[in-house]
């Protein structure tokens, strides 16, 4: 089945002071396996050779290419052209800093969210690299990359409606990161630490289960879990 | 590796949370409680009277002491304008935060999203209508009986009002619990996905259980209105009191 | 005119530039980081397998050691590595996997008792002592002797370039993200630092510091179809040879990866033949043991890959609409393991083919991969032509992995190469004779070129269109310059890519946006791409021999006697349309491993004239056993930094 794919796509870039924010269409002549990074490549060679994009892995591991597709943030190198109809639209991630058209500036969010959550092993002591490692339960160890398997990618944090109002709420990716943070037993943190990064409004008490985050995360991690759990104890340790 | 300079956070945003988790869940799960106590009306007008005057403290003292039930009213009318004011803080503040969030829901189209929005304006619709509800109850408890809320419903004109709040306690309250067990990770054993299906499933079904049911009663309080209308302010007396005399 | 001043500048946020500038950090020096992306997007992300480190904790990996796995790292780069450096770097292995365990990576660990793996199409039920519970396990890979790749189950890339990332936030590196090097500032053999563009407002600065650091990646998207990221096209590479000092080693050494999925050349790990996976041709045959009877799917990756490609050559390929494929069949290993070890080739299979590979098999074929040549550096990492410029990981040729490398040594490499450079570095910036002392006229040159340069391309009325070009590029490469060569295709290649850089000379841009555009970036770019292609292919013309991945069908033997050295490649002129080449002797009677047959692959080789006495020597000293074996064979712990010399104590030492 030979598709013609229309595309409606955001331009603008505010660098370019000719530039204003409109969407423009693109039509493609759909091929087999199509994803949207062969798509927007072949338009960007064909058709529109200033459109500007991140793909980086295209593999769906490096997380630069979440964008709105038809509305929902997803990556869209692992996004089938045959799983969308025949009008695709496309729009940068609202809640990031636009550097243009479908590139936003997700990585400068990521880099203060990780500061303001001290998102690192807080430890004390030098490990001495010639001795045996500490051992670690292997259940443990799962668990924790189950949680370490985020992606910076972003879509949690526009799909989710308090980050949408509320530029200062760190998100679920903020959230699962110090839950990842609270079940390794090398961070040296207490309870108490963590309340201080997460324990308010813009943090775990902001958000409203609204699940957007659950729904779209694509690395599926247990977001609804994680903030519920991480509630609970900043809960408990406000008390 | 550094450690972490200690800071000394608020302990106010955790408690603000649990009391709005708190006051929410039991408002919502005495509002179910209310229903049906409210409903009894479809059990006969005795029925009924014997609930209010049960509140009124009528079967243990023998007398009727309406200030109890005014207390209780007090009590559920500070609770609910703490939620509300608790709640507050995460309305939308200014029309930046409303087009955001509306463009946000109509791109999404995620029903979790857009319940949010019922939530916001359910809870909107109840600072004022529930307020006049609670105002009556906790100046004339008193006039709580077969025909004296009847009477409130029709002649006096309620039923709008009541309407309209039946549509809003009933949304908002089941939509709150579901994300109160969502939020909290209640009965998040096993796979936490199909939990999340089942409560979902299980809020249509309190949602609609107890619309009906609060349709039902309000029509059968407008009935006894419509009937009682020529005779306003008669208090009921109970079938077999009236035996008895 | 915008100048940044710092001690080091790393350029590229992967994991060899964060361990290196968590290094130097430690050592209270003060550094940026430049990254093209958001550093944890940077490939090493997407390192899936594993990271070698002789660590003998899991069963299989019993009384494994720095000896074995430096032996197998240079049976596996066939003689081309630099023995020295793989000595650093297997005993440094181990020290890094610790380091990476304590800063927070959540290695995949040993679990006691008894526990079923396939090895050789069959389940086994291996039994792990209690002692070893909880310690970091391995798991096989190909080429080596012992299960030595250490994991968290197919995200260790994630997991560790993560860990470092965070750690540089701890240590307050800034990471310049979206920033792009264009040109090293140098003058009389020192490196200053360099022209740097900004992707998000187009704006040029000067970075000036005592040392610069290369950590750019391979170069992988000048080939049509490779497992790199997009961004790995060697303009690191490129930015060295363009300073026309500095030189670059070995660059026809390019690895093609056996397991890349059909058509999109995504990679499915090693670890996937390494848990038990098995390559199967279009009769569903498993046909890797009738070639390598002994190592069967874990020979080494150009084995395997060269294997591949002549089963497909006799018409046991799968036809398909993108060319023949073969067959990966993990459906031997289990939906368990799948589920929990190798979850992003599940996640690789559903989205960009559709398949569960727990129930079908997965289409592959070898695809480019790797590069080993690169940078060349000294075992301190600095270029031995251009003092101050320092060079790590992928985008060097330290080197460690001669002409093929092994799966699980590259993540290694860069934290390894990390952890050592930025002491050497240290080093270097602590001596007072290396203090900054660069004029800021030259500085001011060397920007003042580069704004030409790009005001040229924004005003050149030339009608050439550079994805053309660059199609035509990556063309060239896939049919000349892949997996089999000859002299007849290198010279074409070599002659055409001539004709593409003349013409690349004439590229114009349209879009006049000074901030983000990518018409402008390819277009300064493609030139670059073009040198190191050159390179490749010239490289590969002039070595009449087969070495590693680098294999020549009318010179199938490998040639110690002519060939056992290191191509050296740097460019002269910037109107030149080659580099110029030199070879750099690898010394036969200094090597702890004389070269020898690998133990897989044909075994073809015109022996080196030294190497039978070097061979006696070494087997007289190991006879005799003497206490400091290393030291008498090839002494190398002198060369790491004081505090890396100790040994590896592993379980067998604790408990006798």
């Amino acid at each position: 089945m030979k598709r013609t794919l229309n595309f409606n796509i955001f331009r603008y870039n505010p660098q370019d002071p000719a530039s204003h924010p409109h969407m423009e269409a693109y039509t493609l002549q759909e091929t087999a396996g199509m994803t949207l990074f062969i798509a927007l490549n072949q338009i960007r060679e064909l058709q529109a050779p200033s459109l500007a994009f991140d793909f980086v892995c295209r593999a769906g591991v490096c997380g630069s290419c979440s964008m709105l597709i038809n509305g929902r943030p997803r990556l869209a190198c692992r996004t089938l052209t045959e799983s969308l109809p025949d009008t695709i639209t496309l729009l940068p991630l609202p809640t990031f800093e636009l550097i243009a058209d479908l590139s936003v500036n997700s990585g400068k969010w990521m880099r203060a969210m990780s500061e303001r959550l001290e998102t690192w092993v807080h430890s004390v002591e030098e490990t001495d690299l010639d001795r045996i490692e500490l051992p670690m339960d292997p259940d443990l160890a799962e668990h924790i990359y189950e949680l370490d398997r985020c992606i910076e990618c972003g879509c949690c944090v526009t799909a989710c409606g308090t980050a949408q109002m509320r530029e200062d709420f760190i998100g679920a990716v903020g959230i699962n990161k110090i839950a990842r943070f609270k079940a390794d037993p090398r961070d040296q943190r207490n309870d108490q630490d963590y309340y201080a990064v997460v324990g308010d409004d813009d943090g775990v008490f902001g958000c409203m289960s609204l699940l957007g985050c659950q729904d779209v995360c694509p690395k599926e991690l247990s977001l609804q879990t994680q903030i519920a759990y991480i509630r609970r104890k900043m809960a408990f340790a406000g008390l | 590796m550094k450690m972490m300079i200690t800071k000394h956070p608020s302990a106010w945003p955790a408690r603000f949370d649990l009391m709005q988790s708190a006051t929410g869940l039991f408002l919502a799960l005495f509002m179910w409680l209310h229903m049906f106590f409210v409903s009894s009306i479809l059990l006969g007008k005795d029925a009924m009277w014997t609930v209010a005057r049960f509140f009124e403290g009528y079967f243990f003292f023998g007398t009727n002491f309406p200030l109890l039930v005014s207390g209780f009213v007090a009590l559920i009318f500070s609770l609910i304008i703490i939620h509300s004011a608790l709640a507050l803080r995460k309305f939308p503040a200014n029309w930046k935060q409303y087009s955001r969030f509306w463009q946000h829901m109509r791109s999404m189209r995620h029903a979790d999203t857009t319940l949010w929005l019922v939530q916001v304006v359910t809870g909107f619709i109840m600072f004022f209508l529930a307020s006049v509800h609670l105002y009556v109850m906790l100046s004339r408890p008193e006039l709580i009986g077969p025909y004296a809320s009847a009477d409130r419903v029709w002649s006096l004109r309620m039923w709008p009002l009541y309407l309209l709040l039946l549509f809003a306690v009933e949304l908002h309250g089941a939509v709150g619990l579901y994300r109160l067990a969502i939020k909290w990770g209640w009965f998040d054993r096993g796979d936490p996905q199909s939990t999340r299906r089942r409560l979902k499933t299980a809020k249509w079904i309190m949602s609609i259980f107890f619309l009906v049911l609060g349709l039902a009663t309000l029509a059968a309080y407008i009935k006894i209105g419509i009937d009682h209308s020529a005779n306003v302010g008669e208090l009921y007396t109970p079938s077999w009191m009236e035996v008895q005399q | 005119m915008k100048l940044i001043y710092t001690d080091v500048l790393v350029i590229g946020g992967g994991l060899a530039g964060m361990r290196t500038a968590i290094g130097v950090k430690r050592r209270g020096l003060d550094t940026l980081v430049l990254s093209l992306v958001p550093a944890k997007r940077s490939h090493s992300v997407a390192a899936q397998g594993g990271m070698q480190a002789s660590l003998a904790n899991c069963v299989k990996a019993a009384g494994d050691n720095e000896d074995i796995h430096f032996q197998d790292t240079v049976r596996g780069s066939d003689w081309g590595c630099d023995q020295q450096v793989a000595r650093m770097f297997t005993h440094m292995a181990p020290k890094a996997v610790r380091e990476l365990a304590a800063w927070g990576v959540p290695w995949n660990r040993v679990r006691k008792g008894e526990h079923e793996v396939v090895i050789n199409g069959q389940r086994v039920t291996l039994t792990a002592p209690a002692k070893a519970h909880g310690l970091i396990t391995a798991r096989d890979f190909g080429g080596t002797k012992k299960w030595r790749t250490c994991y968290t189950s197919d995200g260790t890339g994630h997991a560790m370039l993560y860990t470092l990332g965070d750690q540089a936030v701890a240590a307050s590196i800034p990471v310049e993200e979206r920033k792009e090097a264009m040109a090293l500032i140098h003058d009389q053999g020192r490196c200053y630092g360099a022209v740097v563009r900004d992707l998000i407002s187009g704006e040029l600065s000067a970075y000036l510091a005592k040392a610069t650091v290369m950590a750019t990646g391979g170069y992988g998207r000048i080939y049509g179809v490779s497992t790199n990221a997009i961004i790995n096209e060697g303009i690191g590479q490129a930015l060295a040879l363009e300073t026309g000092v500095a030189r670059l080693a070995n660059m026809e050494a390019v690895q093609f990866h056996p397991t890349a999925i059909v058509p999109a050349g995504i990679l499915v790990t090693e670890g996937c033949r390494g848990d038990g996976g098995l390559l199967r041709d279009k009769d569903g045959h498993r046909f890797m043991p009738d070639y390598e009877p002994d190592k069967k799917e874990l020979a080494s990756r150009d084995v395997v890959s060269r294997r591949m490609a002549e089963h497909m050559r006799k018409g046991k390929g799968v036809a398909s609409p993108y060319g023949d494929h073969l067959w990966l069949d993990i459906t031997v290993l289990g939906e368990a393991h799948i589920n929990k070890n190798l979850r992003e080739v599940k996640d690789i299979c559903q989205y960009f083919l559709g398949i569960d590979p727990s129930k079908e098999w997965i289409p592959v074929r070898p695809t480019q991969h790797y590069s080993m040549g690169g940078i060349r550096t000294d075992y301190r990492g600095e270029s031995p032509w251009l003092s101050g410029l320092f060079a790590c990981g992928e985008v060097a040729c330290w080197d460690m992995h001669g002409f093929n490398r092994l799966g699980g040594n590259s993540v290694a490499e860069t934290v390894v190469s990390g952890m050592l450079v930025s002491e050497y570095i240290a080093d270097f910036c602590q001596k007072p004779e290396n203090d900054l002392t660069v004029s800021t006229h030259l500085a001011a040159e060397f920007l003042q070129r580069e704004t030409d340069k790009l005001k040229r391309l924004f005003t050149s009325s030339g009608d050439e269109n550079a994805v053309a070009i660059r199609k035509r590029m990556e063309q060239i490469l896939m049919e000349k310059v892949g997996l089999f060569r000859n002299g007849e295709h290198l010279r074409e290649a070599v002659e055409e890519l001539q004709q593409l850089l003349i013409r690349s000379r004439q590229i114009s841009v349209a879009s006049q946006a000074q901030g983000a555009n990518p018409e402008l970036v390819l277009a300064y770019r493609l030139p670059r791409m073009l040198k190191i292609a050159i390179g490749i292919a010239l490289g590969a013309l002039q070595r009449t021999e087969s070495r590693g991945a680098h294999y020549r069908e009318d010179h199938p033997e490998r040639n110690d006697r002519d060939w056992l050295n290191r191509t050296l490649c740097h460019w002269n002129s910037e109107d030149d349309t080659l580099p110029v080449l030199d070879y750099e002797p690898l010394d036969v009677n200094t090597m702890e491993l004389p070269p020898g047959f690998r133990g897989y692959g044909t075994k073809n080789i015109i022996e080196h004239p030294a190497t039978e006495a070097r061979q006696t020597q070494v087997d007289r000293i190991t006879e005799a056993a003497p206490s400091d074996l290393n030291e008498q064979l090839m002494p190398f712990r002198h060369l790491l930094p004081e505090k890396y010399r100790g040994d590896n104590e592993r379980l067998e030492d604790s408990n006798p």
